[in-house]
This record gives C-alpha cells, sequence and structure tokens, in this order.
C-alpha cells in the first residue's frame, strides 16, 4: 500500500470522534467485520488509526477507497466546512432524464481532461444526492488529498453546493465540468454561504416554516404570553410587549429557522440627517459594509425586538434572507418616487 | 525619532494602570534588571513558570525611552523586554525577545505634580507577549515599588471619543474602514455586528460635525455617533445604542473594551498614548 495513502488513512481516522470509528469503518464496508472485531476502539485515538493501516495494508488500500472514507466522514459532520450554493439554469423546459453513470462519466472526463491529475469519487445519498469529492493535481503534480472540494448535487434541482476549500482556481473548471455533466446551460453563484449545508437546502428547498402570504389573511391565533413569575414585575406595556411577539411570529413564522452564521450587506445608500442637525449632506452615498454574525443568526436576529433593541417589524433587509436565499447583499438607494426604500441587486 | 518605536507598532497591547513607583530611579535600570533576571530564575525554579521549552535562561532588559513622553515634565517611558533562545537553534544564534512591557506617561502632569518626591509617576502600563510572564514582572514591580497593576477596560463612552477623534486625523493613503463592533451577549442567541464605514466618508461626517478647531466636544462626539447609529437603523431597525460598543478601528489605532490597543501610525503614536494616560489616570484616582 503507498505510504501516502497509508497516512491519509490514518489522518482521517484521527479525525473522527473516537466512539464513532467503528460505525464509520462499517458504513465504509472495506474492512471485514471480521478485522473489525480484532480492533479495540477504546484504546488511543493514535493507537486505534494505526490498527485501522494495518489492516488496510493487508488488503491492499488505494486512494479510491480511502477517498470514500473521507466523503463519508464529510457527509457525517458537513458543518466543518463552509458551502456556497450555485444555481444552474437553462433555456428549455424539458426535463431531461438522469443519467447517473453518465453524469459521473461526464465529470470525470472534463476534470481529468484538463488537469490530467486529478482523484474524482462519487457517493450517491437519499433525496437524489450525490456527493463529488475532488482532489486536485495538475498536468505536473499528483492530486493534493488534503485539498480538496466536495460538491452535494441534488439531480432532481437545479441546485449545487460547493465547499471549494483553498483551490479556488479550479473553481471555474468544476462549474463548467457540472454544467455540461448535468445537462444544463450556465451556473451562477447565490450570495448564500454557511457552515450549515441542511440549513442551505432549508432555505434554497423551503423546507422551513414560512409565513405564507394566503389571499384571505387570517388573524393569528393569539397566543397567551407567559405571565410573568414574579408578581413585582407588572409589564408597564403589555400591549406592546404582545404586540411584538404577534408581528415577529408573523415575519419569522413558528418554526425553527435555518441556521446561518452571517450575514453581509455593502450599503452604498445616502445618508439622510434631521436637517436641524447640518451635518453631512453630500449626494454621493455614504459607504458602509455591515457584518452579523452569531452561532444562530436568525434565532439572534428575532430575539432583538422582544429584547427592546431593534423595532418590530424588523427591516425586510434582513427578514428576507430565506426567501430571497442569500446572506451577501448590496443595497443602493431606490432612485424616484419612493427615496425611502432600497433596492438589492 | 519613528524608528526607534516603529516596534511599537502593530502589536496588541493589553492595558494597566500602574500606581506611582516608589523609590524608583532612571539611573538603576541596570540593576532592576538583573534583580528581575534573578526574581524569575526563582519563580522558574518554584515551578511557576511558563512555557515548556523556551527556556535557556531568560534575559532581562530595562531601558529608557526618552521620546515618548508628552513633555519635560513626564517621566520618560521604561522599557521591559525579556528575550531568550529556544532549545532548538544553536547556541550562539540571537536572542529573541518573547515578551515587551513598558511604563509611559503622556501630559500625566497633572497627577505627577500632585505626587510626593520620592513617586514617580508612569501610569500607563502597556504588555505583549504571555500573560503568564506580565503577572511576573508585575509582581516583582509591585513587590519592589510597592505599586498595584490593574487592568484599564475602556467604557464605551471612552471608544466613542477615540471613534470620533481618530476619524478626524489626517491620514495619507488611508485604505482603512473606521470599523466599530458591537456585541449583544445577552440574547438566546449572542449576536455580533460590525459597522465598517469608508474613511473618506466617516472623515466628512465629522468635519461637519465638529465646529470649533482643535477643540472636540462631548456633543460633537454624540452627534457624530447618534448619525452613525440613525443610518444604521434607518436600514436595519436595530438600535445600536441599546447594545455594547467593544472595539473601535481606524487607520490611527484600534481599542477594544478589555484594554487592548494597537498603534497604527507613528505619527499619532503619542496623541492616543495621551489619552490613555488620561484614562489610566482616572482609573487610579
Amino acid at each position: 500500500m503507498d505510504e501516502t495513502v497509508a497516512e491519509y488513512i490514518r489522518r482521517t481516522v484521527l479525525k473522527i470522534p473516537r466512539d464513532e470509528i467503528k460505525t464509520m469503518l462499517q458504513k465504509w464496508g472495506f474492512l471485514s467485520e471480521a478485522q473489525l472485531q480484532t480492533i479495540n476502539f477504546h484504546q488511543l485515538k493514535d493507537n486505534i488509526s494505526q490498527d485501522v493501516v494495518q489492516l488496510c495494508e493487508e488488503n491492499s488500500a488505494d486512494i479510491k477507497q480511502a477517498a470514500v472514507l473521507d466523503i463519508i466522514y464529510n457527509y457525517i459532520y458537513p458543518n466543518k466546512r463552509v458551502w456556497s450554493v450555485y444555481q444552474m439554469n437553462k433555456t428549455g423546459e424539458e426535463t431531461d432524464f438522469f443519467d447517473l453513470t453518465d453524469f459521473k462519466k461526464k465529470i470525470k472526463r472534463r476534470l481529468r481532461s484538463a488537469l490530467k491529475n486529478v482523484t474524482v469519487t462519487f457517493r450517491e445519498y437519499e433525496d437524489n444526492a450525490v456527493w463529488i469529492r475532488i482532489a486536485w493535481g495538475t498536468p505536473y503534480t499528483k492530486p493534493n488529498q488534503y485539498k480538496t472540494s466536495y460538491v452535494v448535487y441534488h439531480s432532481q434541482t437545479p441546485y449545487v453546493f460547493i465547499s471549494a476549500s483553498v483551490l479556488k482556481s479550479n473553481l471555474p473548471l468544476l462549474c463548467q465540468a457540472l454544467v455540461v455533466a448535468s445537462n444544463y446551460h450556465d451556473i451562477r453563484e447565490m450570495e448564500l454561504r454557511s457552515h450549515s449545508l441542511n440549513s442551505l437546502k432549508d432555505i434554497v428547498f423551503k423546507r422551513y416554516s414560512q409565513n405564507f402570504q394566503t389571499y384571505y389573511p387570517k388573524p393569528l391565533q393569539e397566543r397567551d404570553i407567559a405571565p410573568e413569575t414574579d408578581l413585582r414585575i407588572i409589564q408597564e406595556n403589555k400591549n406592546e410587549k404582545e404586540r411584538i411577539e404577534r408581528v415577529n411570529r408573523e415575519i419569522f413564522g413558528d418554526g425553527p429557522q435555518p441556521k446561518l452564521e452571517f450575514a453581509q450587506y455593502k450599503l452604498e445608500t445616502m445618508f439622510k440627517s434631521d436637517p436641524k442637525m447640518d451635518v453631512l449632506d453630500k449626494k454621493e452615498p455614504f459607504r458602509c459594509l455591515v457584518k452579523f454574525s452569531s452561532p444562530h443568526l436568525l434565532e439572534s436576529l428575532k430575539s432583538l425586538a422582544p429584547a427592546g433593541m431593534a423595532d418590530a417589524p424588523l427591516s425586510p433587509l434582513l427578514t428576507c434572507i430565506p426567501q430571497k436565499a442569500r446572506n451577501y447583499f448590496k443595497i443602493r438607494e431606490k432612485k424616484g418616487l419612493f427615496p425611502g426604500s432600497f433596492v438589492s441587486p | 525619532d519613528s524608528q526607534k518605536t516603529a516596534f511599537l507598532l502593530r502589536k496588541q497591547w493589553t492595558l494597566y494602570s500602574v500606581t506611582p513607583l516608589y523609590r524608583f530611579s532612571d539611573a538603576h535600570l541596570r540593576d532592576y534588571a538583573r534583580l528581575l533576571s534573578a526574581f524569575i530564575a526563582a519563580e522558574k525554579q518554584k515551578g511557576l513558570a511558563v512555557e515548556i521549552g523556551v527556556e535557556l535562561g531568560i534575559k532581562v532588559a530595562i531601558s529608557s525611552l526618552p521620546d515618548l513622553r508628552g513633555s519635560d515634565r513626564d517621566q520618560a517611558a521604561i522599557l521591559v523586554q525579556l528575550s531568550s533562545r529556544s532549545p532548538a537553534s544553536p547556541k550562539n544564534s540571537e536572542e529573541k525577545v518573547i515578551w515587551s512591557g513598558w511604563f509611559c506617561s503622556v501630559s500625566g502632569d497633572d497627577f505627577s505634580e500632585n505626587v510626593p518626591e520620592d513617586f514617580t509617576c508612569l501610569p500607563l502600563f502597556l504588555a505583549n507577549g504571555a500573560e503568564s510572564y506580565t503577572s511576573i514582572v508585575g509582581s516583582w514591580f509591585q513587590k519592589t515599588f510597592d505599586c498595584c497593576f490593574r487592568r484599564l477596560a475602556i467604557s464605551p463612552l471612552n471608544l466613542s471619543w477615540m471613534a470620533a477623534m481618530w476619524t478626524g486625523c489626517k491620514v495619507d493613503k488611508n485604505v482603512s474602514a473606521m470599523e466599530l463592533v458591537f456585541s449583544v451577549p445577552h440574547l438566546p442567541q449572542p449576536l455580533d455586528i460590525s459597522y465598517a464605514i469608508h474613511p473618506e466618508d466617516a472623515k466628512a461626517l465629522w468635519d461637519t460635525v465638529q465646529k470649533t478647531p482643535g477643540e472636540i466636544t462631548q456633543e460633537e462626539v454624540d452627534v457624530f455617533m447618534d448619525c452613525l447609529y440613525s443610518h444604521f437603523h434607518r436600514h436595519f431597525k436595530i438600535r445600536l445604542s441599546a447594545t455594547k460598543l467593544v472595539k473601535v478601528s481606524t487607520a490611527i489605532a484600534s481599542a477594544h473594551c478589555d484594554g487592548i490597543i494597537k498603534f497604527l501610525q507613528s505619527q499619532y503614536l503619542t496623541g492616543v498614548l495621551m489619552l490613555l494616560t488620561e484614562l489610566a489616570i482616572s482609573q487610579i484616582q
């Protein structure tokens, strides 16, 4: 077995939490159940990984099998990477029949003809999801197994989730390969990025609870706010508090929010102030860059108004994130009739 | 001049206020270095020292920085540096500075005037390097000169002053945005907001707010910040004034509420130190 393969397998096993190693190796299926029985999974991870490498040696593992183990690891722990969302477009109305074998062949062919040295590995999962792992090389160097990109393509949708890693220069080639292999016309990057792959899917596949605008809007059922447990505290403005809760529910919906970690706004709007203040009155935009970050951004924003730090309703610039499926924005002033409103291209 | 202080730039300095030092003399710096060195060695023996694999004996150097002061009435700044050779590098290789700390006073004469003869006023202390060394050096100074070190926190009010003052400073080739960082920790999910303004636009705003040349009033700072807050509110409906301002960054310097500073422009070094000296003095009093 190649030394680099052995080292790669050793390092991949080390990444896995100790309690999960056995299950993941079973999913991998490269080592037999009998072989797995010989490993003591209670010893130090260093020793476990050495034992695994030993057994892989016996089975003459090559990089192809090692790559599969890596895909399995990333499928179970996708949140260690940052994912960007891409959308593909086609001109015609026809939904082509998706031929998985053809797809895989075309991807491999495109990447190999450009770079000669790439390791391309595929794995299918439920929901018509195809996972692709690519280790990038060049015409003159072997693929670097530690500089990998991952692609998740749901074949019945136009969406592709890509975790590119460091080698951004290979991105155009990858996009081109995807477009050709899936019979689409072109591909564009959506301004939507997060560590949480599932949340990104929730957003683009509209799997979160939205506030549906029905034609006959019905008043939402009044939900009682939990009464203050400390009788010494009197809600001075109970009505306002209830209004805020109601408005929040209308905007954010009742269910859990998709998990995003950041939102970024490039503002190129005019600075407006009270004319009495006699301050800046420029005809050019007041250029700002605003970044929000949180372990769970949308839940955090939802709690601002009830905490008294924001108005209710919160600005549509923030609440539109799931519907517009983006968390990077460029905001310009809307010219014309309504100078107070914003345009986001 | 700026060459000697260049090493102070672009490093993160943790701030402390220091009460006046009793019977300190800048004629005895060599002796102090020797004594501090012995103290550190003794602490190491006791097992209280620090990074594994670093010390083959720590060298201590204490020097005076006469240019770092506001006027002749200020005591010249005192620099303490710890250096060592890593066990991996060859015998004759140069030692690397592993920790630096300096005491200074810029325009602190109001304070030093009212202090008895035997005392030296250097109310501001800045440290860069491992916290454990700061602790050891601090203990030695406290024991030897009967003084007291305290971490210097910077309030949101003072951070706003820094934001306004530093935005107004003229810098050629300014490529750094004026950035304010706010934190909202007590939500179910904490939130951080970074609000960065193009430096030309921020300066244009400040220039229209500041009415009296050479002087800045609290009112002007308030107006400046209110303008920024209301521009933000117009877009996001969030009240930044209800959140905690934790960090301010400009081309001149950046300051964090935990009492951490970074100097970025040597021409404004003394100006920033003057402000920090003032903060240190008010913490002592």
